[in-house]
């Protein structure tokens, strides 16, 4: 096909979106994971789709690939309704996926993986197979060698791979899952120029990213999905500046009006300074009891890192760290498990509990010491403990005896917190907290973070900017593994900046 | 047509048994259509088993005193496999304890049985228990996958045991057989029978190692800290290490402990069953044992179980063996087909599958959906 042709081609469908979302909604229990969402994506167009972890992104390209149904709302192909049932329709109908873990057969070359599956006939040809796939390659910008073998490709490379397929199948629609998390720099410069070629060929390209930088560099429009709802579409031209973006991203619209009595602060239960290496450089913070400091910043600046170091998982590099009053070294080594430092994960089913055992199990993971006798568990106080966390929790379905993998994640995460809370920490460290939850839950986890404080100190790390102001008495923001700024959330004129704090924009460049 | 495989949210209860028995009845079929490959007849084949192990009490009994070596060996990798540490080198570990046990009765003949047997038993545990602990010491501090390094300390635990007894621990009156002098009588286990003034075969005084051991196992997992602790590891090291879980020191405890139950298996089937050490001892119980833990799901009393039905189906191939002139690998054909049948049947009880006939027009796009409510 000459490229004139495929020109008009592209001319003539213009008016019509190649895939429309109708007020697409799905719901997991009481969690609305997409609310009535509606998008258009059309052909030659590259659209960003913005937005935190949890905000509803992976829901929504599950639903396009045809693994989730909607409950409500529909999907349309070509102006036709599409009801997908299975993967494999949702491919058929032209829609592909490059996800973040690539599906590629490593001891096999490029050209087999982009061919697999659609070989044609019984009798392979390789060299035809090749150069099938060179062409392809060169008319997308694609360089690549079709006949190395992909285990030995970069991660780049075999992404290229995994977009070929694509295009060898006629995707009309390709969809990228955060692409540049696992490439270099000029990995990410080559895709950018690569999307700009397909769509510039007529693909309609949706590019999922919570990076600001790219998604200005590379997209002509733009959605921000968060909390499940597209909170704002408009052209990428619109939007003068990363921070103004960062704005629109983490909103700043109270979700919960909530009380917050002020707490006298105590004694200093963490300070860090001059904390480097693993991605942080140069961090300090320090928190007493009675407050909450909460990090916020876009995830992967370093919020991980810090919360390993505090929590005793990896050792800091330089700088020095102090909890409750001790070193790193002595603390982390033999902190008791009452009295000192509690940890709510952000990934509450796979860590901070085990799926298969019982609730009760699930509390001795943590408190174990508390509820044995030298080397006897004292089973039925620990039932006991459970119950009364089920009971003032509200932790729904409140039986001891099932599973956590039983449990909603609104549910378990009150059960977990209730846990920690037991182990009566003075230093607690709370990630993502209300990640996934509904309203109710939220408010929930809320009212318990704040009544905890007056105990403790409390370290929230959130990418949730309502929830760092909501229950915050002073806010860190976090950016490529430095602090660029602590302030009280009182100092209006800061709270202000906080958006271009978060797009990496200090003082002196703004 | 659209085959939905979904998780279960409420356990199959008696379903269960149905799953099992169909499973059995599966294995079964395998081995009699193989029976009929080779030549003999199948269900007669099967008839002949089943008498030979079940039939008469003595082959019942006969059943019952190789559980027992099973049984004890089940129990150590169980423990290991429940914190998801992969021992198979329980063969290995049998060996070391028959070394051990053989070591203290050769030494101290003459002793009385108060004296001897503990002392072999405590030989028997010390030298199964190190020999498990190699295999643990080397994937914590190298990095090396315990499943190979054990597999591998087998060949290397049964070649020193037969290095020993063609050697220097050779009976000079044994007429060049590779075998050891007889224990002195304190180190030889009685058997029951006479004792009780019953007839049971060749059931032995060590059988009473089952209960002891089996009470230990469950007390230990389902009342003690440290039980707790490893069943939580079993989920994996990151949540060791979220949990503050001891995780290296659990990783020694239960490859010791295992390896401690198999060397304890090895001295009682050595003092017991063959009154000394000869290349005989090793008949594959370690094998069985992982067989039987998987079966069994681990738990203590589905293990006895097991390690009964295994036992007895040896005694079963032994009569076909000599009535149909089957090979001895016959046995080890059978025990695999139940493993594969049972583990492929055990997917039955935590998944429901349904096969949906969906509308014609799309009936070229049969795609197996996957689903899994978590």
């Amino acid at each position: 096909m000459a490229p004139q042709q495929s020109r008009t081609d592209i001319a003539s469908v213009d008016v019509l979106p190649q895939v429309r979302l109708v007020g697409v909604t799905k719901r997991f229990g009481a969690v609305v994971a997409n609310n009535a969402i509606s998008l258009s994506l059309m052909p030659g167009r590259i659209k960003a789709l913005l937005g935190e972890n949890g905000a509803g992104k992976s829901t929504l390209m599950a639903m396009l690939a045809g693994r989730f149904k909607p409950d409500e709302g529909h999907i349309e192909v070509a102006g036709r309704r599409a009801d997908f049932t299975s993967p494999r329709e949702a491919i058929d109908a032209g829609i592909g996926m490059v996800y973040q873990h690539f599906m590629l057969v490593e001891n096999m070359t490029v050209a087999e993986n982009v061919l697999l599956g659609q070989e044609g006939g019984f009798l392979l040809d390789p060299a035809a197979m090749r150069a099938t796939v060179s062409a392809l390659a060169g008319r997308f910008g694609l360089p690549i060698d079709p006949a190395a073998r992909v285990g030995d490709l970069s991660m780049g490379e075999r992404q290229r791979v995994e977009i070929l397929k694509l295009l060898h199948r006629q995707s009309r629609v390709l969809i990228f899952d955060e692409p540049t998390a696992v490439l270099t720099p000029p990995e990410a410069e080559a895709l950018f120029s690569a999307l700009r070629t397909m769509s510039a060929q007529g693909k309609a390209i949706v590019f999922i990213s919570h990076k600001l930088e790219e998604v200005l560099a590379v997209a002509d429009e733009i959605a921000i999905l968060r909390r499940g709802r597209i909170e704002g579409e408009f052209l990428a031209t619109e939007v003068d500046s990363p921070a103004e973006l960062a704005r629109r991203m983490v909103g700043r619209d109270v979700v919960l009006d909530i009380a917050r009595a002020p707490v006298p602060l105590g004694r200093a239960v963490l300070d860090v300074r001059g904390l480097s290496g693993g991605g942080l450089k140069d961090v300090s913070l320090n928190l007493r009891q009675g407050e909450i400091l909460a990090v916020v910043g876009v995830a992967g600046n370093g919020q991980q890192q810090l919360v390993e170091v505090v929590c005793g998982l990896s050792r800091p590099e330089t700088g020095e760290v102090e909890l409750l009053g001790h070193g790193w070294d002595a603390f982390s080594k033999h902190h008791d498990w009452d009295g000192a430092l509690a940890w709510v994960p952000e990934d509450r089913a796979g860590l901070a509990t085990c799926r298969s055992l019982d609730l009760t199990d699930n509390l001795l993971l943590t408190t174990r010491q508390g509820f044995s006798r030298g080397q006897w568990l004292q089973r039925a106080r620990a039932r006991e403990a459970a119950r009364r966390i089920v009971r003032e929790n509200n932790v729904q379905p409140g039986r001891i005896g099932l599973p956590a993998w039983q449990l909603s994640g609104g549910n378990l995460q009150k059960f977990v917190l209730g846990r920690e809370l037991l182990r009566k920490p003075r230093l607690l460290v709370a990630e993502q907290p209300t990640q996934g939850l509904d309203i109710s839950a939220t408010e929930a986890v809320w009212q318990q973070l704040l009544a905890a404080r007056a105990d403790m100190g409390v370290l929230l790390v959130t990418g949730d900017l309502a929830e760092a102001l909501a229950l915050a008495d002073r806010v860190a923001v976090m950016f490529r593994g430095r602090v660029m700024g602590q302030f009280p959330v009182t100092d209006a004129a800061q709270v202000e900046r906080i958006g271009a704090l978060m797009a990496g924009l200090s003082e002196d460049a703004a | 047509m659209n085959v939905v495989i979904r998780r279960r949210e409420t356990s199959l209860g008696w379903g269960a048994l149905v799953v099992y028995l169909g499973a059995l009845a599966l294995a079964l079929g395998i081995c009699a259509v193989l029976l009929m490959l080779s030549g003999k007849p199948g269900l007669g084949g099967l008839a002949i088993l089943f008498r030979g192990a079940f039939g008469q009490g003595y082959s019942l009994l006969d059943g019952l005193v190789k559980a027992i070596p099973i049984f004890l060996c089940s129990l150590g990798v169980a423990l290991s496999f429940r914190m998801q540490i992969w021992n198979i080198g329980a063969e290995g570990q049998f060996a070391l304890g028959a070394v051990g046990a053989t070591f203290v009765a050769l030494a101290l003949p003459g002793q009385p049985w108060p004296v001897l047997l503990p002392l072999m038993f405590l030989a028997a545990m010390l030298a199964g228990g190190l020999w498990g602990l190699i295999p643990a010491g080397l994937r914590l501090w190298l990095g090396v996958n315990e499943i190979i390094s054990s597999l591998m300390l087998n060949y290397v635990g049964i070649l020193f045991l037969e290095f020993l007894v063609f050697g220097v621990w050779k009976d000079p009156g044994s007429f060049g057989f590779p075998m050891t002098a007889e224990f002195s009588p304190g180190g030889q286990i009685g058997r029951m029978g006479p004792a009780l003034g019953l007839n049971l075969g060749k059931l032995h005084w060590g059988l009473l190692a089952c209960p002891l051991a089996g009470v230990a196992y469950g007390v230990f997992l389902s009342r003690t800290r440290l039980g707790f602790e490893l069943a939580a590891c079993g989920e994996g090291e990151r949540v060791a290490r979220y949990a503050n879980l001891p995780y290296g020191f659990l990783v020694l405890l239960v490859m010791g402990l295992g390896g401690a139950l198999a060397g304890l298996a090895g001295s009682i089937e050595c003092s017991a069953t063959l009154g000394r050490l000869q290349p005989t001892v090793m008949v594959g119980y370690g094998y069985t044992a992982i067989v039987v833990a998987w079966l069994a799901r681990l738990k203590p009393w589905p293990i006895a179980f097991t390690s009964f039905l295994l036992a007895s189906l040896r005694v079963g191939v032994e009569v076909l063996e000599l009535r149909l002139q089957i090979p001895a690998a016959f046995g080890q054909i059978m025990e695999g087909a139940i493993l594969l049948c049972v583990l492929a049947g055990q997917f039955f009880l935590d998944y429901s599958v349904s096969v949906r006939f969906a509308r014609l027009r799309r009936a070229d796009s049969a795609a197996p959906g996957l689903e899994e409510r978590a």
